[in-house]
């Protein structure tokens, strides 16, 4: 009775809220567009027939997360690496605090200083005044990229900087007094036991951009496309329900799958399953 | 008789501004000052309407706010201003890159708009599918029909009833800034030919399937209008082939033409005129092959929260005097003959604004059917994610 | 080593340095630089439509998170309670709900409630007596649901693993000692779990502030404070926005600076 209780509300919330809304565009995605727009019922295959239509924004997508991911590793590792072991330790929490802050400016306003500062009067203006003329940053993969690095790099950074953190640093010690070289302490002791939390950051950070939408429609022009867009686009300019629905669906099909993909590897390349998500 | 005369005429500045200051000292009531101004004329009628009123308490009350849906740069700032001045309405302004995407907000329900800014070509749909109410002309008395140019405003009325009242007509050419592009254009296929050349990375297009495809169409000589498959996969071809060269696809394309960022873009009549205005060196061109001729409206949606307030913008706008200041800040033509007298020379005699008819003759008007044609819609989806 | 962290922060803070810098502009633009000026603040301040949006926001932050410490709390001890079978069913629904990605929920949410807007509606139409009849629409009710909806996760996860540290003995001992299950709740199991549910209360808070694309489909008619400036992205920022930020960071800022020395005091008086 206690328990029902305890797990009621939450229970409820979850079917109301994901179990129903998920039904939903499922029984969508086999219906189809109304002659104005919106939905009409039917039973038809058509809509995942035509998933090829978006098969662009697919590769986009399914290239991008994981590039954005490695990307963001590069410039996170160091940073987490020098917090956990390189910086004064009196410093430390003041150091990983400076990285969680950015979070608190709104996501929109920050990318829409990265439009300015990559915008024709920012970065480029500059690289004008030292002889690169007309250099376009803006509305480029690159850019997309950036803003990728940009708004998740703090995801990447704490959970590396957790797993390093734990790390015993004895054992770097035991390693430097045994004769080893910094380098094969780095990557002998190091880095495997940092795996977890790259692990975790890079799953976190690639399943979160699966669903990415803001970035690329900020700084990708209309023109970098992700999965997120092609479906705003669908629901919000084409007004076709059944095929974004049917989107949507595939788009948690692929969440999904890179999800154990990503858990798999994480176990063998981590050798353990303490691999967690959160 | 001639006291009621008086009453109904458009009230002068001067005269709005005195008793403006007389509200504001409280030696008049704001029912004296709303009917003085002609205001209240709009709410005075919507009391004696049952059910057209949400807050019963005070008939004339136009509440504190209200939002329009229209599009980038198209108002001077300062109405809505001078509207809160004289109402106690704020005006919150949403701008839209393409009507597919009013209409999608509108179909999803609860848009919290009272007044919007819709084409000329979607009217007949929000009429079909019950988005939009015929409009009480009588809360309207700054409309005066006589006046509008039948031309760019028929589409307004459905079955002898109005649905919808002219904002401005206008043109979509192009707007090149000549001093980064050499090249003479003339035409949409020297601008899709441009954009993939000495504009390599810098042409912009509309995010909006009418336009953008309308004008594909047109530089491949087809119709602007088509929605014939084969016609379509024409343009779907020439669009694809043109994407990587392009700098963005986006309906607001004035900050990035200011900033240099683009040297070259698809335009709306208005938009030129403020980017001419401002740097002389962008130009703004029609295609002699063809291109986009239109009329903007505004129209009430039916599920208008604060639909007094809504009329009563409407009816601010409909004055002549707002409706120059109007079109001296957005430079876009007008449709009404009392608003054409009042208007300074140089923006009569300027050709982005009015262009010789020899120019406007190859352009059309959108059709009602591109809005809704599943393979117009598609087509510029998969442009986009192409 | 060092300079490669130190170009790090300032890649990240370029950003917000430039916003703060905006916000004092005298000029009407956002990307124009033309003197210095605090008038955007008070223009900020009473932008009724900026102010409103603001509200919005904060009101939606507050009840979908303040529901979802408290609904994800009483679910994370609850499973504590339940077999391995319904546990596992929980567990796999809670992590649906973190990682569908927000546009996908957002969507399901939007195409659900106007299907069922449009059958409950016209029923609520035909039974209702009297003229005022009432219409569900979406606004704050399906914000606030579809916010929930992660935040709980997120709260039920937390507390969770926290409880999973805790281990039975205490629990056990106290039940022992004759205390009641709420006595036992009250006094051991809540002061140990309390950090946990305050971190998830405020990562919840953060996530639903922030949020523009879950909002952009469900809000309806409301406005929120990143639907407002999403708006104003594409109508032409005016430094009223770098305002706003400014001011919600500071204010954050300040709010954390408080916890710490709070959390510093309590921690010297016991």
């Amino acid at each position: 009775m206690v328990t029902a209780m305890l797990l009621g509300p939450a229970a409820a919330w979850l079917v109301v809220f994901l179990v129903l809304p998920f039904i939903a565009i499922i029984v969508f995605s086999f219906g189809e567009r109304a002659p104005e727009g919106g939905y009409q019922p039917a039973f038809t295959l058509a809509q995942f027939a035509n998933l090829g239509a978006r098969a662009a924004a697919f590769a986009n997508t399914l290239t991008l997360a994981p590039i954005g991911a490695l990307a963001c590793l590069l410039v996170a590792y160091p940073v987490a690496y020098y917090l956990a072991v390189k910086a004064d330790p009196r410093h430390r929490m003041l150091l990983v605090s400076l990285v969680v802050v950015p979070f608190w400016t709104s996501m929109l306003v920050r990318t829409y200083a990265w439009m300015y500062l990559l915008g024709g009067r920012g970065i480029p203006h500059l690289l004008d005044l030292v002889g690169f003329s007309d250099v376009r940053l803006l509305n480029t993969p690159g850019a997309v990229l950036l803003g990728i690095v940009y708004g998740y790099l703090p995801l990447m950074i704490l959970p590396i900087y957790v797993s390093l953190e734990k790390l015993d640093r004895r054992l770097l010690e035991a390693s430097a007094d045994l004769g080893a070289h910094p380098f094969s302490t780095f990557f002998g002791i190091t880095v495997p036991l940092s795996l977890p939390g790259v692990m975790t950051g890079i799953a976190l950070v690639t399943i979160l951009l699966l669903g990415e939408y803001l970035i690329p429609q900020l700084l990708g022009g209309g023109k970098v496309f992700f999965i997120g867009n092609a479906l705003v686009d669908l629901f919000l300019q084409s007004r076709n329900w059944p095929f974004g629905s049917a989107i949507a669906v595939t788009l948690v099909a692929v969440v999904v799958m890179v999800l154990l993909i990503a858990m798999r590897i994480a176990w063998r390349v981590a050798g353990t399953r303490q691999v967690d998500l959160m | 008789m001639a006291n009621r005369h008086k009453e109904n005429l458009p009230i002068t500045a001067q005269g709005f501004m005195d008793e403006f200051m007389r509200l504001k000292r409280g030696s008049v009531t704001r029912r004296h000052f709303l009917t003085a101004t002609g205001l209240g004329l709009a709410t005075a009628v919507m009391s004696r309407v049952p059910g057209a009123i949400s807050t019963p308490a005070y008939a004339e009350d136009l509440g504190s706010q209200m939002s329009i849906a229209t599009w980038p740069n198209y108002h001077d700032p300062a109405t809505f201003e001078n509207f809160k001045a004289a109402t106690g309405v704020a005006v919150e302004v949403n701008v839209f890159g393409s009507n597919e995407e009013m209409l999608a907000k509108l179909q999803a329900g609860a848009t919290g708009w009272s007044l919007f800014v819709p084409t000329n070509y979607t009217i007949a749909t929000y009429h079909k599918l019950g988005l939009i109410d015929e409009l009480d002309l009588a809360k309207l008395p700054n409309f005066s029909a006589a006046s509008e140019n039948p031309r760019f405003t028929k589409e307004g009325q459905i079955d002898g009833k109005t649905y919808a009242l002219p904002k401005n007509w206008g043109t979509t050419g192009f707007a090149v800034n000549t001093s980064k592009i050499k090249a003479p254009l003339t035409s949409w296929k020297d601008f899709f030919e441009i954009a993939q050349g000495e504009a390599d990375g810098r042409a912009m297009v509309h995010d909006y399937q009418l336009t953008t495809i309308g004008s594909a169409l047109v530089s491949l000589g087809l119709d602007f209008n088509s929605i014939k498959p084969e016609d379509l996969a024409k343009a779907e071809e020439l669009l694809i082939k043109v994407k990587p060269h392009l700098f963005a696809i986006n309906s607001d394309y004035q900050p990035a033409m200011r900033a240099t960022d683009a040297w070259m873009t698809m335009c709306w009549t208005n938009d030129g005129a403020q980017l001419n205005r401002d740097i002389p060196e962008i130009h703004y061109i029609l295609g002699k092959d063809g291109g986009e001729i239109w009329t903007d409206y505004y129209a009430i949606p039916k599920d208008a929260p604060n639909k007094a307030a809504g009329y009563a913008l409407l009816n601010y706008l409909m004055d002549p005097k707002v409706a120059v200041k109007e079109h001296t800040a957005n430079g876009a033509p007008t449709t009404d003959s009392r608003v054409l007298e009042l208007l300074p020379k140089e923006i009569v005699s300027n050709k982005i604004v009015y262009p010789d008819e020899a120019a406007l003759t190859p352009l059309e008007f959108g059709a009602a059917v591109t809005l809704t044609d599943p393979g117009r819609a598609e087509l510029m989806a998969r442009f986009k994610s192409a | 080593m060092r300079a490669l962290v130190f170009a790090v922060y300032l890649f990240l803070y370029t950003p917000i340095a430039l916003v703060v810098l905006f916000s004092f502009n005298s000029g009407r633009n956002a990307s124009e630089l033309v003197g210095f000026s605090t008038q955007w603040y008070g223009r900020a301040l009473s932008n009724p439509f900026l102010m409103e949006a603001l509200q919005t926001s904060l009101i939606i932050a507050f009840t979908s998170a303040g529901l979802a410490a408290v609904f994800g709390t009483m679910a994370a001890i609850g499973l504590e309670r339940v077999g391995p079978r319904v546990r596992a069913i929980f567990d796999g629904l809670f992590a649906a709900a973190i990682v569908v990605p927000g546009v996908v929920i957002g969507i399901a949410t939007l195409v659900a409630l106007a299907e069922l807007f449009s059958f409950v509606n016209p029923m609520l139409a035909s039974v209702w007596p009297g003229t005022n009849v009432p219409k569900l629409s979406l606004g704050y009710g399906s914000i606030i649901a579809a916010h929930g909806l992660f935040s709980m996760a997120l709260v039920t996860m937390i507390v969770k693993a926290r409880i999973a540290s805790l281990g039975r003995d205490i629990v056990e001992a106290s039940g022992d000692l004759y205390a009641s299950p709420l006595t036992t709740f009250r006094e051991i199991v809540l002061p140990q779990i309390r950090p946990s549910i305050v971190a998830g209360f405020l990562l919840a808070f953060t996530f639903s502030f922030d949020d523009f694309i879950i909002a952009f489909f469900v809000a309806g008619s409301k406005t929120t404070l990143p639907i407002y400036v999403f708006a104003s992205i594409r109508r032409g920022v005016t430094p009223e926005i770098n305002a706003v930020a400014t001011m919600v960071l500071v204010a954050s800022l300040v709010l954390i600076v408080i916890a710490r020395i709070l959390m510093r005091e309590k921690k010297i008086a016991s």
